[in-house]
């Protein structure tokens, strides 16, 4: 397995066309970065702004390499046991309960409390072995056989504490649960962490990790996202939207149109039979790709002029 | 080379670790130097962590990475090696035009005479002669004077040739080392700048420094900021909350399996802030007034009120006005029912207490900035002790260094007593240190 995933790393190129045939596709800068994380062993903090394509490119990543993603979406007050591990409680009960005639029959024959304690402790670990163990995505994704993608999602939204026991994962690759010790992963993750910049992450994990900054993309690399999943829009209608949505970036609004905003639009002028972009048509489907009602206002004004500029474009 | 390279950056304001930087080399062994734009994303991906560093980054790539390559030098004629014996390498190739050559020499010269550390301009021409030394300028001089003797075995061609090369060569160094300045001087002057700032006592600075020291509050403001505007929820370990323990293992037969803990929530903080405008601290004032305006960009609750004769509250005008306009608007209280007359605290407190004493509840940090020169009027202390009662916590923060303290009219000895903290604040590093103050105790 290893040698399949090595050979599929071998060449930036090998990367950028592989992905190109999950349907999703990555400029240079994303497939180097990619090379980089295989051969030294990293995780990947990807940072930019909503709708940019990270959790895709974890999601492709994924579907690329033929291994399960397993995902972690963080929050506030995300801990450690929903994260890493937990103990199961209920089997831990059950189990004492089935067994408690065994327990008996060892218990049998001991006078005194201490000389009970003694002998339990001759099998104390039991209840709390690995068997006991719920892994949690982060311990999942380490004992997974064939290795995973793991994606931490929204790193930004968790705890500054829950980024510290992150820190454990990332650098060592490894978990430390204190009844059963350290577990180490059975073959690395490739780990991906996103951000959406809604605070500065701390220095120890930016310095674990590569950075990889994802803008929007160039209109060229737009139009080829577009064809790979949108295949039924014309070629004439898919240049003119896009050179559209970049108009609408360059303004200052409260919510710009991410890339998944701009591919649902081409889906709904799919299903419209939309021949080319009209402004009626674009006033119409705004509300598709904006999604405050002072930036549909706002690009209402200048629809006309907008869609002039970009059936231009050839 | 990586190393120069990383100093640069450095220099430019990124933070490079050590770590970061056996990463970036071990980045250069996989990817190699062949591809300029692999180089380039691969090692952006492992030095700069951040979208504004990433900008500084490509600037400081292209720059550093362009510098070093020689131009011009075709001109001379290709010399054959044999038909000039014994002279020094440089001669050699300057005569044979062996720019590469030329180059690398270069390249090497400037790493031992450590270029890298230029920082002022005044040191160009100093690096320029010694990158010359180090090259083997006077071997160079030498044979040019060699040469002009024995004028028989030497062509004039190429003795005029030597010459201009010469000349071109320096001012090929001297290009360099311009380009290096540039490359690595850059920030110095921004650095120097900016800890000149944070020393000097606010009243004294001009003008034109508004614009930076914006800037470096706005950084503190913003350090604040991260800590405090999210909610947060912290498990205090080791407080069992019983109830909670109780109820939630009613399912296990009442056996205490799963243990519960007291939690710690955090609110998010309420400011309210009293900021002293009277002539006595004019000066002082305008920063003051410009650290408030950052705190109301970055901070949701918060509560301005500026005080002289009585007092006001002034939110509203940070909310709706540029920086510049506001603190115009507020100096001379334009729109506002502000007296400018004698500066009198206890009105001014009187004032709060109508408005605003309300408000003060046991999640709000009162901050006051003045000097406390009450022009012997009535202190009203009872107001504040009031204050220093509702709220969480009371700071006073006083631009007089301590000494002046409940001297003449000053009152701070007698409003000390109902202040969580009192601290001088009259530079930056005041102030940084009271934001640290606020950071170190959560809550």
């Amino acid at each position: 397995m290893k040698k399949v995933i090595s050979e599929k790393f071998e060449s930036i190129g090998r990367i950028q066309k592989g992905f190109e045939g999950t349907g999703y596709i990555c400029s240079q800068q994303i497939a180097t970065t990619l090379y980089l994380a295989f051969h030294l062993d990293k995780p990947v903090l990807v940072e930019g702004p909503a709708g940019a394509g990270k959790t895709e490119l974890a999601k492709a990543s994924a579907a690329y390499l033929g291994l399960p993603l397993i995902r972690l979406q963080c929050y506030e007050g995300l801990d450690e046991s929903k994260a890493l591990y937990e103990w199961k409680y209920g089997k831990q009960l059950l189990y004492t309960q089935i067994l408690k005639d065994r327990l008996n029959e060892i218990l049998q024959g001991s006078d005194s409390l201490a000389a009970s304690v003694s002998k339990l402790r001759q099998h104390d670990d039991i209840f709390f072995s690995p068997d006991f163990l719920e892994p949690r995505p982060l311990l999942k994704a380490l004992q997974q056989e064939q290795g995973a993608v793991l994606l931490v999602d929204e790193v930004d939204k968790s705890d500054p504490e829950f980024e510290a026991f992150l820190l454990e994962v990332l650098s060592d690759y490894q978990v430390s649960v204190p009844e059963v010790g350290t577990i180490a992963a059975t073959s690395k993750p490739f780990v991906f962490l996103t951000s959406n910049n809604t605070r500065e992450m701390s220095e120890p994990l930016k310095r674990r990790c590569l950075h990889l900054y994802i803008p929007f993309p160039e209109p060229k690399i737009e139009r080829e996202i577009l064809r790979t999943r949108v295949p039924d829009l014309s070629e004439a209608l898919r240049s003119h939207l896009v050179a559209f949505i970049n108009q609408v970036r360059k303004l200052d609004l409260k919510k710009l149109p991410s890339v998944s905003e701009t591919i649902d639009w081409a889906r709904v002028l799919v299903l419209l039979h939309a021949p080319d972009l009209k402004p009626d048509l674009v006033s119409e489907t705004l509300n598709v790709f904006l999604k405050f009602e002072e930036d549909i206002e706002i690009i209402r004004e200048r629809v006309f002029e907008f869609t002039q500029n970009a059936v231009k474009v050839p | 080379m990586l190393q120069d390279f990383i100093a640069s950056l450095r220099n430019s304001g990124v933070r490079v670790s050590m770590s970061e930087t056996l990463d970036a080399a071990a980045t250069v062994k996989t990817v190699g130097y062949d591809d300029r734009q692999i180089l380039k994303d691969s090692l952006s991906a492992s030095l700069a962590k951040s979208h504004r560093e990433k900008r500084i980054f490509d600037d400081c790539f292209d720059r550093f990475f362009s510098a070093e390559s020689i131009r011009g030098f075709s001109s001379i004629s290709p010399m054959d090696r044999s038909a000039v014996p014994d002279v020094s390498p440089l001669t050699a190739m300057i005569l044979s035009g062996d720019r590469s050559g030329l180059s690398v020499s270069m390249s090497r010269a400037a790493r031992r005479v450590d270029i890298s550390a230029i920082s002022f301009f005044t040191q160009k021409s100093m690096y320029i002669q010694r990158i010359l030394q180090e090259m083997g300028l006077e071997e160079l001089k030498q044979d040019i004077h060699r040469m002009s003797e024995q004028e028989g075995s030497w062509s004039k061609q190429s003795l005029e040739a030597l010459q201009a090369g010469r000349e071109r060569l320096f001012e090929e160094i001297r290009d360099f080392v311009e380009k290096q300045y540039r490359l690595f001087a850059s920030s110095v002057p921004e650095q120097i700048m900016e800890s000149y700032l944070r020393r000097v006592r606010l009243s004294n600075l001009e003008q034109r420094d508004f614009e930076r020291m914006r800037r470096i509050i706005q950084k503190m403001v913003q350090r604040l900021n991260d800590r405090y505007a999210r909610r947060r929820k912290r498990a205090n370990r080791g407080a069992l909350d019983l109830k909670a323990t109780l109820r939630r293992n009613l399912a296990y037969q009442g056996l205490i399996f799963d243990p519960c803990w007291k939690g710690k929530k955090l609110d998010r903080p309420e400011f309210l802030v009293l900021c002293d405008v009277s002539r006595s601290v004019q000066a002082f004032s305008r920063f003051m007034l410009l650290f408030l305006y950052s705190l109301h960009e970055e901070l949701a609750r918060i509560r301005s009120f500026i005080f002289c004769t009585n007092l006001v509250e002034v939110s509203h005008v940070f909310e709706e006005c540029e920086a510049e306009e506001a603190l115009a608007k507020l100096k001379r209280g334009v729109g506002l029912e502000l007296t400018l007359g004698r500066t009198d605290y206890g009105q001014s407190f009187q004032d709060f207490k109508e408005e605003a004493m309300d408000r003060v509840t046991n999640k709000t940090t009162v901050i006051i900035l003045g000097d406390a020169r009450n022009n012997y009027g009535e202190p009203r202390t009872d107001i504040l002790k009031r204050v220093h009662e509702l709220s969480k916590r009371l700071l006073w923060l006083n631009p007089e260094p301590p000494v002046y303290w409940g001297t003449g009219d000053s009152e701070m000895k007698r409003y000390s007593p109902y202040c969580f903290l009192v601290q001088q604040c009259s530079t930056v590093t005041h102030l940084e240190r009271v934001v640290d103050f606020l950071l170190r105790t959560p809550g």
